[in-house]
């Protein structure tokens, strides 16, 4: 079984009670893998409770990446959140676990 | 007029490495070093100083960094332009006049950029009509936290900064600008563009750059997921950019630092901390990030084409902070074996504990270290027995007497808990400056320019 982190990197971060993960291509030839794997469903229900949502993917063509934007997924933001990782800088790092469709 | 301007990245947040801010002024030939302190959490942590102590709440590295990096900068002919005025910028631009006069710079023009505080307008605004609808919950009824508000910022455009540039400032000392505006200002200021649709698509270059290097060292190999090819990362170099007229420009680190700049580095910190990539809204401009093109020039050289983006946005994004009761948080550990069972054991031990002494909490977190403290809900099972786990506890109260009480549950587990349990340090209990996190239409909000010289 694959997964998302043999195919893509993450950048991960906050801002106020969004969270937001930039994934990029390892490769350029696996961005579509990417974009087709990464959506707004498979990610709420990797996250469940944690993110109060909606969820947002956005395409980045010309660099082989794609944004997720978590809303309402850092528990109430950096000052207010009980999580220890307040500003959401491990957070995103869960989603390579994403298990990617057999081609 | 200059066809490129050299503009260095000093500091990405406050807390950040001197060092490499020197060597950039030393060695970077730069027009300008940008210097970013401020996160939305930066910001309430000065607000408490503030509130403690009237002439602090600015960011107190502003004294060792401006007493390293001004005599150089004013040798080198390099400006340095700087949010570090946090939570009170006059006292800030007030002491690094000092700082300046104290090293012998007479003359040092420091301009200091106000009207980002709207703490004391907040009852006008209402008063006018504008609902201040908290931007991340949609909740509208900002009466009912009125009376606990503590601060209130609003992200600025670059006008203050270019109005002090054209005043022949040698430091800038802002409040809360945006992060990109320390970029943008001086890159508006040297090519002499107003916010006119002719300029739009420079000026959204301008932000989109500044947005890449803004944090300093994160785009040059820190915080990569390619950690492991990042050489020397313990002297890292901080980035460069060598902006042109036309709207392109060069993203670069001095030769013999650690780090790396390559198309990854660059793609890294362009997804960082973004929303909707094709709508990047800052005070100066939309940028668009899904246009532009990214090459490598040479070793640690990225050029970056193609940028572009839309007119500054009507409404600007400001932060209010409000007292929002207390966290207590605490810690214990387990040994192998059952670790994992230890600490499971120590959270039912808590709850009766919680339980005895009457907690009051609006919400109540247990994590288990090691296991799913970081990821949560997506953390899988553990599936073997682990060499140690960690039991975290962190409660939401309104009072500070009842978020004392996780400390006081926790240090019962000295012997009440499962054997091999063990401790760090107490964690303080803290109290919480929440964020609603609202918008304001541009035309009330006003920045004044004032130069102090040393």
């Amino acid at each position: 079984m694959r997964l998302l982190r043999d195919i893509a990197y993450v950048r991960s971060g906050d801002k106020g009670d969004t969270a937001s993960f930039g994934i990029i291509a390892k490769e350029p030839a696996h961005y579509p893998e990417i974009v087709r794997n990464v959506t707004p469903q498979r990610v709420q229900a990797l996250y469940a409770d944690w993110s109060k949502g909606p969820v947002e993917v956005y395409r980045m063509d010309n660099i082989e990446a794609v944004m997720v934007v978590m809303r309402r997924g850092l528990g109430g933001g950096a000052t207010r959140t009980l999580r220890l990782d307040q500003t959401g800088k491990s957070l995103g790092h869960a989603l390579l676990r994403l298990r990617l469709d057999e081609p | 007029m200059k066809t490129v301007v050299r503009l260095g990245a000093g500091s990405g947040f406050w807390g950040d490495a001197l060092d490499p801010a020197v060597e950039l002024v030393e060695r970077g030939e730069l027009d300008y070093l940008g210097m970013d302190y401020l996160a939305e959490l930066t910001m309430a942590l000065l607000q408490r100083q503030r509130q403690r102590k009237p002439d602090e709440g600015y960011i107190p590295d502003l004294v060792p960094h401006m007493t390293a990096l001004l005599p150089l900068a004013r040798d080198q002919g390099t400006r340095i332009v700087c949010n570090g005025g946090g939570a009170n910028p006059r006292a800030g631009a007030e002491r690094v006049r000092r700082v300046a006069r104290d090293l012998g710079l007479a003359g040092t023009r420091v301009a200091l950029v106000e009207g980002d505080d709207m703490l004391d307008r907040l009852d006008e605004l209402t008063a006018a009509g504008i609902a201040l609808t908290n931007t991340d919950t949609g909740e509208e009824d900002f009466g009912a936290i009125r009376d606990r508000v503590v601060a209130a910022n609003v992200y600025t455009d670059c006008t203050g900064i270019i109005a002090a540039l054209q005043a022949d400032a040698h430091v800038v000392v802002a409040g809360r600008v945006s992060d990109n505006a320390l970029f943008v200002g001086p890159i508006m200021h040297e090519f002499g563009w107003r916010h006119e649709p002719e300029y739009t698509d420079r000026i959204c270059a301008a932000i989109t750059v500044g947005h890449v290097v803004e944090c300093a060292a994160a785009a040059t190999g820190g915080m990569s997921s390619r950690f492991a090819e990042m050489p020397h990362m313990g002297r890292v170099g901080f980035p460069f950019v060598e902006f042109r007229a036309d709207g392109s420009a060069v993203v670069s680190k001095l030769p013999g630092t650690g780090g790396r700049v390559d198309q990854f580095t660059i793609k890294e910190h362009l997804v960082y901390e973004v929303a909707n990539p094709a709508d990047y809204r800052m005070p100066d401009g939309i940028a668009d990030f899904t246009r532009l093109e990214l090459t490598e020039t040479g070793p640690d050289r990225v050029r970056i084409t193609g940028m572009g983006g839309k007119p500054p946005p009507e409404m600007l994004r400001v932060v209010i902070g409000y007292q929002d009761g207390w966290i207590g948080e605490a810690m214990a550990f387990f040994p192998w074996p059952d670790a994992l069972a230890r600490a499971e054991k120590a959270r039912e031990t808590m709850l009766e504990r919680f339980d005895r002494m009457g907690l009051v909490a609006d919400e109540v977190q247990f994590d288990y270290i090691g296991v799913n403290m970081l990821h949560g809900p997506a953390a899988p099972t553990a599936e073997c027995d682990l060499n140690e786990v960690g039991l975290r506890v962190a409660v939401h109260t309104e009072t500070r007497e009842e978020a004392e009480k996780v400390r006081r549950a926790c240090s019962n587990l000295w012997i009440m808990g499962p054997g091999g349990t063990s401790f760090g340090t107490p964690i303080k209990t803290r109290p919480v400056v929440a964020a609603w996190p609202t918008l304001v239409p541009r035309h009330v909000v006003r920045q004044q320019v004032e130069i102090l010289e040393a």
